[in-house]
């Protein structure tokens, strides 16, 4: 059953684009969003002058290592003169910007939106990791000399005690998901690689080893949402935006269970309230959960509520994940295989969504047929949950 | 708000911290690695959208065109400027600075850059570019040493 | 899906050889306030307590203290002092510092659940810290021995106490 939400208008998708995602890219970041924008464009069939509003996205200033980089953007993702608008929340922030656009034209304030998201980890020296230093607390947990991968080895190792979870288990995400990537043309880190590979790849924190891990990026990616009228004016296949979800945690991540993500939980709840899914795991057909590492596939599956908790790992095992199985996750290849700048690569999710559910994903194209798919992002400490619903 | 006990200053502790990153690197962008190998010859690139001319080239126009590579062909002239007193820590200069944006003769946008040391600034004024010697250029704005009216 | 897309890749020599490439070392200090509440707490690390601020409309116990209950809203400021023994709940092993350099010797940190008020065992909520762990070894992280171990901090000296998260040098086992 729906819930009573009350909308000015129906939101779909009807453009996507992206800009190759690598390690280090010649591009400013203004002219990496003007490549992605002018992409959905004329994906869409659309110019400048028929976009009514702007949303950008982008992930700490530091990274790109110029601050305001929202404003720095607009420019390149057509925000000049329109009412332009920057989300943020963490690495949760690429689903956060069709989210912030879908409310801009759900509620009748824009006929049509600009979704831009832009990340550039490659200016800061002498690695991106020092960036992340700046996301402890400067009094409680800097002095510890901590890595941002502690606090994902931390969540990992208790996922695995509290599931059972064996290391090979949680490996195969990223075997699956770099293999899918071999089929994605932007994608930086595909690869056909074994759990074996994985498991004796550089040991960085234990549990975690170097190919657990999404690379460092550059890259964008943009799409163009418009209401009802607009979006069955430009095209014949819109993909409809049916539900979404949004919240945050409390940033003390270590007084909290660490074994599930609630956060995730909720905005998925949220999502598919509103729309009017009361059994995920049956009726969603293909999924892009957040995996910047490859356990965080299997924790947001079960946030998302797509498995019952601990039982990711065994139906991964099974191949119900894969791009021919009961419930492909990650078939554009994710994070661990497409690459991760930050905020582009939660866009490309949903840029994926899109082109799973138009059947234009190519040699990604997942085996079944499908009708709605659920894309995620996560963000901050252990913090923030970002979810949307496609349908088509 | 008989919960909060205003503290003095004394009684909370502070902790110093200091930004992570070590250095940053910023690559150029396409329109801009151009516009650097111009600057290493002694030229200035700005580019064509229709019928305007921008400066600095940014690869896109404002329709989101891409841009024609033009060389900026014409006279420049100050447009705004400002006196600086103070560097970036607050300590006191030996001689004010000033900073002026240059514009050419009917085009948009334009340079932020200096004036040379000991010249009256006025807007309208018109001025060149005064570069660096060649061997030392790399393709940076600071190429160019300051503007000097003609 | 047969269109070129944009992007130029750069190697890492191509990129430092580029013209034009502008390099900045920012010097950005700063000062950061513990505010009141965690200056209470740091108070007490000093003279070897963990402090912890109750809230009267839940009764949860918080550690490290807040100024205020996240989830009731309300002002708190009746401090408490509170064992210091807890469980672990989370342990890894680091290889790699701050900026990634492989470390001589791997260091073991994680999670400590505090024996604190106000929780029940299942609650998703809990007082604890995040800490470094010694007197247990890598066999311990790796078996999963070490979860649910009982743990208590290990206090530096006294004079070499400064008011920091360090005056604790790490949490080791309780029967030690």
């Amino acid at each position: 059953m729906r819930s009573n939400i009350h909308v000015k208008d129906k939101v779909a998708i009807v453009g996507a684009g992206i800009t190759l995602f690598r390690r280090r890219l010649l591009e400013t970041p203004r002219e990496l969003a003007w490549e992605a924008a002018k992409m959905a464009l004329d994906n869409a069939g659309l110019t400048l002058k028929d976009i009514d509003c702007v949303v950008i996205g982008t992930a700490p200033d530091a990274f790109d290592g110029i601050h305001l980089n929202g404003e720095y953007l607009a420019d390149g993702s057509g925000g000049f003169s329109k009412p332009t608008v920057r989300v943020y929340v963490g690495g949760g922030t690429g689903v956060m910007v069709p989210i912030a656009a879908w409310w801009h034209v759900a509620s009748g304030h824009c006929k049509t939106v600009l979704a831009v998201a832009e990340e550039k980890m490659s200016p800061a020296h002498p690695h991106p990791q020092g960036v992340f230093a700046y996301i402890w607390d400067p009094i409680l947990e800097r002095p510890l000399g901590p890595n941002l991968i502690w606090i994902f080895a931390m969540e990992m190792r208790r996922y695995m005690h509290k599931c059972d979870a064996k290391k090979e288990d949680i490996a195969l995400v990223s075997v699956k998901n770099k293999r899918n990537a071999l089929d994605n043309p932007v994608a930086q880190a595909a690869a056909n690689i074994t759990v074996e590979d994985v498991l004796s790849s550089e040991l960085l924190v234990w549990p975690v080893n170097r190919l657990d891990i999404s690379p460092v990026s550059d890259g964008a990616a943009a799409l163009v949402l418009a209401s009802e009228n607009m979006a069955r004016r430009v095209t014949d296949s819109p993909v409809w935006v049916e539900g979404i979800g949004f919240t945050l945690d409390n940033t003390h991540w270590y007084n909290r269970e660490l074994g599930f993500p609630r956060y995730v939980n909720y905005a998925a709840r949220l999502a598919y309230k509103m729309a009017g899914i009361e059994r995920p795991w049956k009726e969603i057909d293909v999924a892009e959960p957040y995996d910047p590492f490859d356990y965080k596939e299997l924790h947001h599956i079960e946030g998302l509520m797509l498995a019952r908790p601990c039982e990711a790992p065994r139906l991964l095992k099974e191949g119900w994940f894969n791009r021919s199985g009961e419930l492909p996750t990650s078939p554009s290849g994710g994070l661990l295989g497409v690459g991760n700048p930050i905020a582009a690569a939660g866009l490309m999710k949903v840029a994926e969504l899109f082109w799973q559910l138009r059947y234009e994903a190519g040699a990604r194209q997942v085996k079944k047929p499908v009708h709605r798919g659920v894309a995620q992002a996560w963000g901050d400490l252990m913090q923030a949950g970002t979810v949307i619903v496609l349908g088509n | 708000m008989s919960w909060w006990k205003p503290r003095s200053h004394e009684d909370v502790i502070f902790y110093p911290g200091r930004q992570e990153t070590e250095e940053y690197v910023y690559t150029p962008g396409i329109h801009g690695k151009q516009f650097a190998e111009a600057l290493i010859k002694g030229k200035i690139l700005g580019m064509k959208c229709g019928d305007k001319f921008i400066v600095p080239p940014t690869t896109f126009c404002p329709d989101f065109s891409e841009g024609e590579l033009v060389e900026v062909d014409t006279e420049w002239t100050v447009q705004y400027y400002t006196e600086v007193y103070r560097d970036l820590y607050g300590n006191q200069l030996e001689e004010p600075v000033v900073m002026i944006l240059v514009q050419p003769l009917g085009w948009e946008g334009g340079l932020i850059h200096y004036l040379k040391p000991g010249i009256k600034p006025e807007i309208g004024l018109r001025v060149r570019p005064v570069f660096k010697p060649e061997e030392e250029r790399r393709g940076t704005i600071d190429d160019i040493l300051y503007w000097e009216p003609y | 899906m047969t269109k070129k897309y944009p992007g130029t890749y750069l190697k890492r020599d191509e990129m430092y050889s580029l013209p034009g490439l502008v390099r900045y070392k920012p010097t950005a200090k700063y000062s950061f306030s513990a505010g009141i509440a965690q200056t209470k707490f740091l108070e007490g690390l000093k003279k070897g307590k963990i402090i912890g601020v109750k809230c009267p409309s839940c009764g949860r116990v918080y550690v490290p203290p807040r100024a205020f209950c996240e989830y009731c809203h309300v002002p708190m400021n009746e401090y408490v002092e509170l064992p210091g023994t807890g469980e672990i709940h989370t342990a890894v092993i680091s290889y790699i510092s701050t900026f990634r350099q492989r470390m001589d010797k791997p260091e073991i940190v994680g999670v400590v659940k505090l024996d604190a008020p106000g929780y029940t065992k299942e609650s998703y909520e809990f007082a604890g810290l995040f800490h470094r762990f010694c007197g247990i070894t890598e066999e311990d992280v790796i078996s999963g021995k070490a979860i649910g171990m009982r743990v208590k901090p290990r206090w530096k000296p006294e004079n070499e106490r400064t008011g920091s998260v360090t005056d604790i040098e790490c949490f080791e086992p309780v029967e030690s």
